[in-house]
């Protein structure tokens, strides 16, 4: 197999996550899940804040990794504190001046 | 020509940047109790910040990545945690430090109790990181920043023996009732003050909210070997004064509205007013820079989107954090506390924290996966380790100093 060689504890590990179309930041990879059986081992998904993201939505491992957000929900929790107390605030979506 | 004038106004902001209430204190007390005799550490600290702050300043418009980020993916979620813990009371105790500093200028000045300007300090400086743009809070409350540099008007119109002056800066020992003990407490909070971690947080990530690249590694450059060195000599002009007025007598300087009144003594009630004005512009821009700084290590370090090149909305938690810390900041000041004392802890306990905050930063910068061609070279990373080796020392003897001299007694 000819691709770059990466080695997962130093390439994906506690690395930035982005989203790949808006450049999002959307969290850092916490743990990275193996195929042990498959030979050799393929990296299958990386969890991230509890969530599992399939490897196949991985899009681009650079310094940061940049995955498809399209199927997960990486935003909840800022989400969550956006609905329920951020957007209560006056001027929560505008631009700064 | 516009580049020359963004090149300028990067210097001047970073020299009004420069000096906030730990400076300002600590400085002064110093002069008070030492004359220029630390001088030899404000020059120490100044080089060091410069040296570090450069190399931020490179991995930021080489890598578009601010230090933070970095120091959970170099060091591990763990000592990643533990480094973002260190640093991240470090400077929430800055940011208390630099909201009281503004509400006692605010008193000097209008003579209302500062308990009753603390709130609304924290209130304008929330205010401020919502609604105004970086670029702007950053320029504003630097350049008025610069005002401070009346006291190095001031020490040259006190007319000073400047022969004298000279003479206890090339004689770095204590002398009088100081002892060696006392000496090198006082060197750690100056040394503390000088390199004060939220200065490379805010200057790492000031660089990604102004989007930095390759082409500004000059402006970053001028701002931090021009600005940050004048900088310095206002910490010097400080600690001038307070050594011209205060040393002969054995004045101790407790109080803030001691370290403004030399330029009072020099120039009435003008130099009063100018120092004041200078007083809440710099604790005020170091409150935003120290505020932005708690929410940029936190966020950073989860991943979460942070920055104000984003609208609120969009940064949620990363705003959070701020609020937080705010009525965090005005709770602990409503409680009476000194923040004279506040800043003198908050110094020292920075000097604690300065390894964890410094080691990533040297890690990073010579990393060809995020460097290129940009890795550090040689004679930075050889200062760089000195410095590291000096970091910590000043790390492990500041708990003991601080016990033998009952916090420099």
């Amino acid at each position: 197999m000819a691709g770059n060689v990466l080695h997962a504890q130093l390439h994906l590990q506690d690395r930035q996550l982005i989203d790949h179309r808006t450049g999002r930041l959307l969290g850092k990879v916490d743990d990275v899940e193996f195929d042990l059986d498959a030979d050799p081992p393929v990296v299958t998904a990386l969890i991230s804040g509890g969530q599992r993201i399939p490897a196949n939505l991985v899009v681009e491992v650079d310094t940061a990794v940049k995955v498809s957000n399209q199927d997960l929900d990486l935003d909840r929790w800022d989400d969550w504190v956006e609905r329920k107390i951020i957007t209560k605030i006056p001027g929560a979506g505008d631009a700064a001046k | 020509m516009k580049k020359l004038i963004a090149v300028t106004l990067g210097i001047l902001t970073a020299i009004g940047g420069f000096v906030d209430i730990g400076d300002l204190v600590t400085n002064a007390l110093v002069g008070a109790r030492f004359g220029m005799r630390l001088s030899i550490v404000v020059l120490i600290g100044v080089i060091g910040i410069c040296l570090y702050a450069e190399m931020c300043g490179r991995v930021v418009a080489v890598s578009g990545r601010p230090v933070f980020d970095l120091i959970r993916e170099r060091l591990g979620r763990r000592t990643g945690m533990f480094a973002l813990i260190a640093s991240f009371l470090v400077t929430l105790l800055t940011l208390i430090a630099e909201i009281g500093g503004v509400a006692l200028a605010l008193e000097l000045a209008s003579g209302v109790n500062y308990l009753l300007w603390a709130p609304l300090a924290a209130l304008a400086v929330w205010l401020v990181i919502w609604r105004v743009k970086f670029s702007k809070l950053e320029q504003v409350f630097g350049l008025m920043g610069l005002l401070l540099i009346v006291f190095a008007v001031a020490l040259w119109k006190l007319g000073p023996d400047w022969g004298h002056l000279m003479h206890q800066a090339t004689n770095p020992h204590p002398t009088g009732h100081e002892n060696w003990g006392t000496y090198a407490y006082y060197s750690i909070a100056l040394f503390g003050a000088a390199m004060t971690p939220y200065e490379v947080f805010f200057f790492s990530s000031g660089g990604v909210e102004e989007k930095w690249g390759r082409s500004d590694l000059v402006t970053a450059r001028a701002n931090v070997f021009v600005g940050f060195p004048l900088g310095g000599l206002l910490s010097l002009a400080i600690a001038g004064c307070a050594a011209v007025l205060y040393l002969p007598t054995g004045i101790k300087v407790d109080t803030l509205a001691q370290v403004a009144l030399p330029n009072a003594v020099a120039f009435g009630k003008l130099g009063l007013a100018v120092v004041l004005i200078g007083m809440f512009a710099a604790t005020f821009g170091a409150a935003l820079e120290t505020a932005l700084s708690c929410g940029y290590t936190i966020a950073q370090y989860f991943g979460w989107q942070w920055g104000k090149f984003v609208r609120p909305r969009e940064a949620s938690r990363f705003h959070l954090v701020m609020i937080i810390c705010l009525i965090l900041g005005i709770l602990v000041l409503l409680t009476a506390v000194d923040p004279v004392k506040v800043t003198e802890y908050s110094v020292v306990f920075a000097a604690m924290a300065l390894p964890l905050t410094y080691l990533p930063i040297l890690i990073v910068s010579n990393d060809p996966d995020y460097m290129g061609e940009h890795v550090n070279g040689r004679l930075t990373n050889v200062l760089g380790l000195v410095y590291l080796g000096l970091l910590l020392v000043a790390s492990i003897a500041a708990i003991p100093l601080m016990i033998i001299t009952k916090a420099g007694q």
